[in-house]
């Protein structure tokens, strides 16, 4: 494959960052977005709240214990989304190779772009500038000639960075990373890595790939391969979504219904933290329950009207796993995931709100 | 209770009645509908607890009262009697069956409780103002067939009413609907009281419903609506229909209509409709593409598909602005096109991916956004 050039960008604090742009009063302060209230978590922190040691996803009472002055802001998703749609316009005027991964990010293939510089690092520049201008909003963006390494980039210099990753510089900088560092190593697979002694990129690109696929199987082959920065994938327009989904895999299996419950709750928490991201609009809510026995069974629901909150897709879950009955089999895991139910939408139909779906903002 | 109707408006009113309850119900009760006899009338009312209607038919009554018995199996009696046949209606004190006798005909109907009947929310709703049976049809029916049905976008599965800003004359009632493909919007001069009204989307079923009662009335009749951010009520003839609203907002669809479109056609609207239907026949997809090549003075119509083969026809067209060629779902068109009161219509277009503006040169106060398809 002859040598390509991909862009990553990926908006700094974006939800923090447009609710300081929209409300004066917020700026230069740590903002949170999301609930404060009971079970509240953080869903985006702003660089200010960042530097106290909040983070997204942690709970409401464990930022506020860390910055007592924490401001919490209600989530306006439906600005989040007009702004992403701002920002994917921007990125088409110059190529039709963008693939959103959230509002907030997305790759883009400048190899061959049909507008601007051809140089990728001028165009990145130009880029952020004008999602600046239109928006008010800064970016990161990393330049490379993969996907793997342009993600890499990105996250380099936050925020409002621009950061090259040549060939040159490959492998001395990976080298450098910690494995927690490297997109695609979750924390589970880093402590394993650590337990052996596996704590950088070099001593990851020291392991030999057979040994890796043997403890982590296909995702072994993965490794091996982003440890020497090499990542093929294309990058792939639109992608249609068809679902969106999490799931658990329990250090020990479990029976008792009180922490079965309790772990769905933590996924239905991160499901609709990915939903909001992903800005994915389904009908059909999906449970999967793994058995001890490695026998994985689904249960399926269409509720109408579909949960719109974090609260109602709970009773739906909770539903789920407790209609019929709850499994009587000790549980490996636990998946919860929303689809779209065999929308059958013709893709030639163009929409008019957009490629997404007219969105209701919730009052 | 006991009353005697004659057969004609008591059918009328159950039909109406069964259509508003629905045949699959869990809760037995709502599958009735509630029968009270009072001063000279019989009230019957019926819900799905979303949608409640009350309708009032002149009756002799000889002892008042009230009860329910099953909807549909009333109205399939009354249906099944005679035309011109009185109908007789006594529940005795004490008695849990409703007898229905008429001429030599009788029937005992097992009843349920009135108090166990859902109470209609008699709240005040803020907000009422009139309109002509004639403009709350128009309103409707330009814009329903635009509704969305899909569940995941409740909020477009209605007709959305809202006043535009502006004073006197300017300020307009508008409806609006579309399902993200299509829009339509219908505006009427703004009536008298409907200044404060909030913004509304009215489900499916209520604008069918609505519309349903409308068809007897005389066009010049006054319609009375009163609304609330979540209610709305209809007073259609002796007919209430009171109706929970759709709990969502409706999204921001004047960013979708466009303003600058340059490139105009006029076309026959009937002869446009026809080239079209007659095109899709070949398109065997559900959903029939066809491409319309618009040039000076003929619009080329066609449709490609690998199974059932080619077609083509062609109208005249008026065209200014520039050639384009661009692609539609055939219903959609079809659709709009059956809206159109005069003669001709007008298509604005501007590139084969942008929103296309539909206008009926004999009917200014309604548009229709289209969105093409790729083809």
């Amino acid at each position: 494959m002859s040598r390509r050039a991909i862009v990553h960008v990926d908006m700094d604090a974006f939800y923090a960052s447009v609710e300081q742009r929209d409300d004066p009063a917020l700026r230069g302060r740590p903002v949170a977005v999301g609930g404060r209230e009971g079970r509240g978590v953080v869903a985006a922190a702003s660089y200010e709240a960042r530097a106290f040691g909040v983070r997204s996803a942690m709970p409401a009472h464990e930022a506020l214990r860390r910055c007592p002055e924490l401001r919490f802001v209600r989530p306006r998703f439906d600005v989040y989304r007009e702004v992403s749609g701002q920002i994917r316009t921007i990125f088409r005027r110059f190529t039709l190779l963008v693939e959103p991964l959230s509002l907030d990010e997305a790759y883009l293939d400048v190899t061959r772009p049909m507008d601007g510089p051809a140089d990728p690092v001028a165009l990145a520049r130009l880029i952020k500038e004008l999602i600046l201008a239109e928006t008010g909003l800064t970016a990161s963006a990393g330049v490379s000639f993969n996907k793997f390494l342009a993600k890499t980039a990105s996250g380099m210099n936050k925020p409002d960075g621009l950061t090259v990753i040549a060939e040159a510089d490959v492998a001395p900088l990976l080298a450098r990373l910690a494995v927690e560092e490297f997109h695609g190593v979750g924390p589970r697979t880093a402590e394993k890595l650590r337990a052996v002694g596996i704590a950088s990129g070099a001593d990851l690109r020291a392991t030999s790939e057979a040994w890796l696929v043997r403890r982590f199987g296909r995702h072994g082959a993965w490794l091996a391969r982003i440890a020497q920065g090499l990542d093929d994938r294309p990058v792939e327009p639109d992608r249609p979504r068809r679902s969106v989904s999490v799931e658990q895999t329990f250090p020990r299996d479990l029976v008792d219904p009180a922490a079965l419950l309790a772990e769905l709750r933590a996924l239905t928490e991160n499901l609709n933290r990915r939903l909001a991201s992903t800005g994915f609009r389904g009908r059909s809510v999906v449970l999967k329950i793994r058995t001890a026995d490695f026998v994985t069974r689904t249960r399926t629901t269409t509720p109408r009207p579909f949960p719109q909150d974090v609260e109602n897709m709970w009773k739906i879950a909770a539903g789920l796993l407790e209609r019929p009955k709850l499994p009587r089999d000790p549980v490996r895991l636990l998946g919860l995931g929303v689809s779209d139910g065999g929308d059958d939408a013709d893709p030639r139909q163009l929409d008019l709100f957009g490629r997404s779906r007219p969105d209701s903002p919730q009052g | 209770m006991k009353l005697t109707i004659e057969r004609a408006p008591l059918l009328k009113s159950l039909g109406y009645v069964q259509s508003v309850v629905e045949r699959r119900t869990t809760i037995p009760i709502l599958s009735n509908v509630r029968l009270e006899a009072r001063d000279g009338e019989l009230l019957l009312t019926a819900t799905d607890m979303d949608l409640t209607l009350v309708s009032r038919e002149a009756a002799e009554i000889s002892e008042p009262g009230t009860t329910t018995v099953a909807a549909h199996t009333l109205y399939e009696i009354v249906r099944r009697l005679a035309e011109g046949a009185i109908v007789e209606l006594e529940q005795p004190n004490g008695s849990a069956d409703l007898n229905l006798r008429s001429g030599r005909s009788s029937f005992v109907l097992p009843s349920l409780p009135a108090d166990e009947f859902p109470a209609m929310n008699e709240e005040d709703l803020g907000v009422s103002f009139e309109l002509s049976a004639q403009v709350l049809r128009k309103l409707l029916d330009k814009t329903r067939f635009a509704m969305s049905s899909e569940e995941t976008r409740y909020y477009l599965n209605g007709v959305h009413l809202h006043a535009t800003r502006g004073d006197g004359a300017a300020a307009t009632l508008r409806a609006v609907a579309t399902d993200g493909h299509r829009l339509a919007r219908v505006e009427t001069p703004l009536p008298e009281g409907a200044k404060g009204i909030p913004p509304v989307i009215v489900p499916k079923k209520t604008v069918g419903e609505a519309r349903r009662l409308l068809e007897a009335l005389d066009q010049d009749a006054a319609v009375g609506i009163a609304l609330s951010p979540s209610r709305i009520r209809f007073q259609i003839g002796t007919t209430v229909l009171v109706s929970r609203l759709i709990d969502g907002v409706f999204p921001d669809y004047e960013r979708v209509i466009p303003h600058a479109n340059d490139k105009a056609a006029l076309v026959d609207a009937k002869a446009f409709a026809v080239a079209i239907d007659r095109v899709s026949t070949v398109a065997t997809d559900k959903v029939r593409a066809v491409k319309l090549g618009f040039s000076e003075g003929r619009v080329l119509a066609s449709a490609v598909s690998a199974e059932a083969g080619r077609a083509q026809d062609e109208v005249d067209c008026e065209l200014s602005g520039g050639e384009i060629e661009i692609g539609f779902n055939a219903r959609y068109v079809l659709d709009i096109t059956q809206q159109v009161e005069g003669n001709q219509i007008r298509l604005e277009m501007a590139s084969p991916a942008s929103p296309t503006l539909i206008r009926d040169p004999e009917d200014v106060a309604t548009i229709y956004v289209l969105m093409p398809m790729r083809v």
